[in-house]
């Protein structure tokens, strides 16, 4: 078994640069995540939960400190080697669902593929995934605008998981959802991160931090517990 | 490629401005290659009509010049002619090459009885110099001075045929002439204009008119790289103290106003370029549209592993799109303007479907898809380097 944290932030910092004044955003922040966890990440507004969530998927740079994943230091890695590094081993899952309106839903799913293996790929694994996630076949060639909120969600999981990332990164995941179907959404997570899938999840919502294992609470930019 | 395919839909969901946006590239480029072809149409008109003239050095008296005029003539710029000792002196200075000494007048004849009178250029040759010169459409070459060679214009125009009968002069006082040949069409020329004229021979011009002095010397030169070589030969043997004679060399005339007609294609095929850089910005405007309404789709293709140059080929594609389909429309339409143009305005679209011609919507239809990658290439890298983050939270 592998025993390599996933994800390992060692003394982060991170100062925005602002013509009134820097604002430092993380101060310090220390954490690892083991192979198969569930974090929620829990703060007030403005506490620093997007900017952490930015750079555990590699979209920023930290101004200080170390970070990895899957042992690999992202520091000072270029464009390129970060956006490969989010393409094969990160999977987004986000508020607004994101998709892609000019792809139908196979589509959407297939995307990271074709972007990690540079052609055209077969759809069979993105039916596989989205029959695993709960989406009935009928709705593999609609649009994304076709299906409801819920629907679109499951299609956005399955979307992250279709590379096998190391980590699933879930940005308010139920937040654009009824009660119901957010518990649904939910409870597929947990079922994900039964069979092994890491997730760390960004929330203020406690009903849904419930579902996960562990929960890093975050205030001015530090850890606080 | 799912980034081709995504530009090929967008540009299907925004069929109307992108319609828009290709109808300035197909006016572009109809624009440039039409007046292309219109004028290289022109020129190869005007070369067909000139290109049996363009092996000859033309010598003509010098306009001003001291050259002696005609006996009992005026002396005045229109009595002057090249004598025949000057005619010997060009023969000698452009051997071995064909000097052919014209004489040429107009006058009244008349073909036929009861036709009315008409006015024509009549041409005197030495009959042993006109198969050097004309060539026969039909009939023979006059051997006597009682013969007479008729233009195809002149024979059409008046219907007459071999064998009819003309009467020169007023009530045909200079004698009546029997039509032995007609000559092939000839067009516009330097040397003789013979499609509406008449031939004659020397000996019966001289008698008719008076006439021991020639109007020009045509020197019919058999290898066309010797043609500035004859041209200086004639002129130092005949210009040594004053200028007597002017000296054209047909090709170099030729040469000249297919220059020109050069620079007036491309001077109007500029104004087609104005009208590409105008579709250009608008292909630009779109593109720039596209990418805003696209931010956040970018900022997700970022996110979940698109590279820089991924996001770039996509907006790459539908300016490429835009600039081909726009492109192929505007060349296919200036073959139909083409075709349109030549025919009201040459008569004839001989000169359509010949590769100088076709290269001219070549050049539109590149020029048309250049213009669209250029002007796409800002607002690609624009998308391609917006910030991840920034483009995610973008409304």
């Amino acid at each position: 078994m592998d025993e390599q944290p996933v994800m390992v932030f060692k003394d982060v910092v991170k100062v925005y640069p602002l013509p009134s004044g820097d604002v430092t955003a993380l101060d310090g922040v220390c954490f690892k995540v083991d192979r198969g966890e569930f974090i929620s990440i829990m703060g007030p507004s403005g506490s620093g939960k997007s900017t952490l969530l930015n750079l555990m998927g590699c979209l920023d740079t930290p101004t200080s400190g170390d970070i990895y994943i899957s042992g690999t230091r992202t520091v000072d890695m270029s464009d390129k080697e970060l956006t490969e590094l989010r393409r094969d081993r990160i999977g987004f899952i986000f508020q607004y669902f994101n998709l892609f309106p000019l792809l139908n839903i196979i589509e959407n799913v297939t995307f990271p593929m074709m972007l990690k293996s540079q052609k055209a790929v077969d759809p069979e694994k993105a039916r596989a995934m989205l029959r695993s996630v709960q989406l009935e076949d009928s709705l593999f060639t609609h649009t994304p605008t076709e299906v409801s909120g819920g629907q679109q969600q499951r299609v956005a999981i399955a979307r992250a998981l279709i590379n096998d990332p190391d980590i699933l990164l879930l940005d308010e995941p139920t937040g654009n959802l009824d009660s119901k179907t957010g518990a649904g959404i939910m409870e597929l997570m947990s079922e994900l991160n039964r069979k092994g899938t890491t997730i760390i999840m960004v929330t203020h919502d406690l009903n849904i931090a419930a579902y996960s294992k562990r929960t890093i609470r975050i205030a001015d930019g530090r850890i606080v517990e | 490629m799912i980034f081709w395919e995504i530009a090929k839909r967008n540009i299907r969901i925004h069929l109307l401005r992108s319609s828009l946006a290709m109808l300035g590239i197909v006016i572009g480029v109809v624009a440039i290659a039409s007046m292309g072809i219109l004028g290289n149409s022109l020129v190869l008109t005007v070369s067909d009509s000139l290109k049996t003239v363009g092996d000859s050095v033309i010598v003509t008296p010098h306009v001003g010049g001291t050259m002696r005029g005609p006996p009992g003539g005026t002396g005045g710029p229109s009595s002057l002619s090249i004598t025949e000792q000057n005619f010997q002196q060009i023969k000698r200075a452009s051997a071995p090459n064909v000097a052919i000494p014209v004489l040429q007048t107009s006058d009244r004849m008349k073909l036929g009885v009861g036709s009315d009178e008409i006015v024509a250029t009549i041409y005197g040759l030495n009959p042993d110099d006109v198969p050097d010169l004309l060539k026969l459409k039909e009939g023979a070459y006059s051997r006597g001075d009682s013969g007479v060679l008729v233009g195809s214009t002149f024979a059409k125009d008046n219907n007459v045929k071999v064998g009819s009968r003309i009467a020169i002069g007023t009530e045909g006082n200079k004698g009546t002439l029997r039509v032995t040949g007609i000559i092939e069409e000839r067009g516009m020329a330097f040397d003789v204009s013979t499609d509406s004229a008449i031939i004659v021979t020397k000996d019966w011009f001289d008698q008719a008119y008076n006439r021991n002095d020639y109007d020009k010397v045509v020197v019919k030169v058999k290898n066309l790289d010797d043609l500035p070589a004859v041209k200086s030969a004639i002129e130092n043997q005949m210009n040594k103290r004053d200028k007597i004679v002017d000296v054209v060399d047909t090709r170099k005339t030729m040469e000249t106003i297919f220059s020109a007609f050069g620079q007036i294609t491309t001077f109007v095929s500029a104004i087609g370029g104005i009208s590409m850089l105008v579709a250009g910005v608008s292909i630009l405007n779109i593109m720039m549209m596209s990418v805003t309404e696209r931010i956040k789709e970018i900022g997700i293709m970022r996110s979940i592993g698109a590279q820089r140059k991924e996001v770039m080929s996509m907006f790459i594609y539908e300016a490429l799109i835009l600039g081909v389909v726009g492109s192929l429309i505007g060349g296919t339409m200036s073959l139909l303007g083409g075709y349109a143009i030549s025919s009201v305005l040459l008569q004839t679209t001989k000169y359509l479907f010949v590769p100088s011609s076709m290269i001219h919507i070549i050049y539109g239809m590149s020029f048309g898809i250049v213009i669209s990658l250029i002007c796409g290439i800002y607002p690609a890298w624009r998308a391609a380097n917006l910030n991840p983050i920034d483009a995610l939270r973008h409304e």
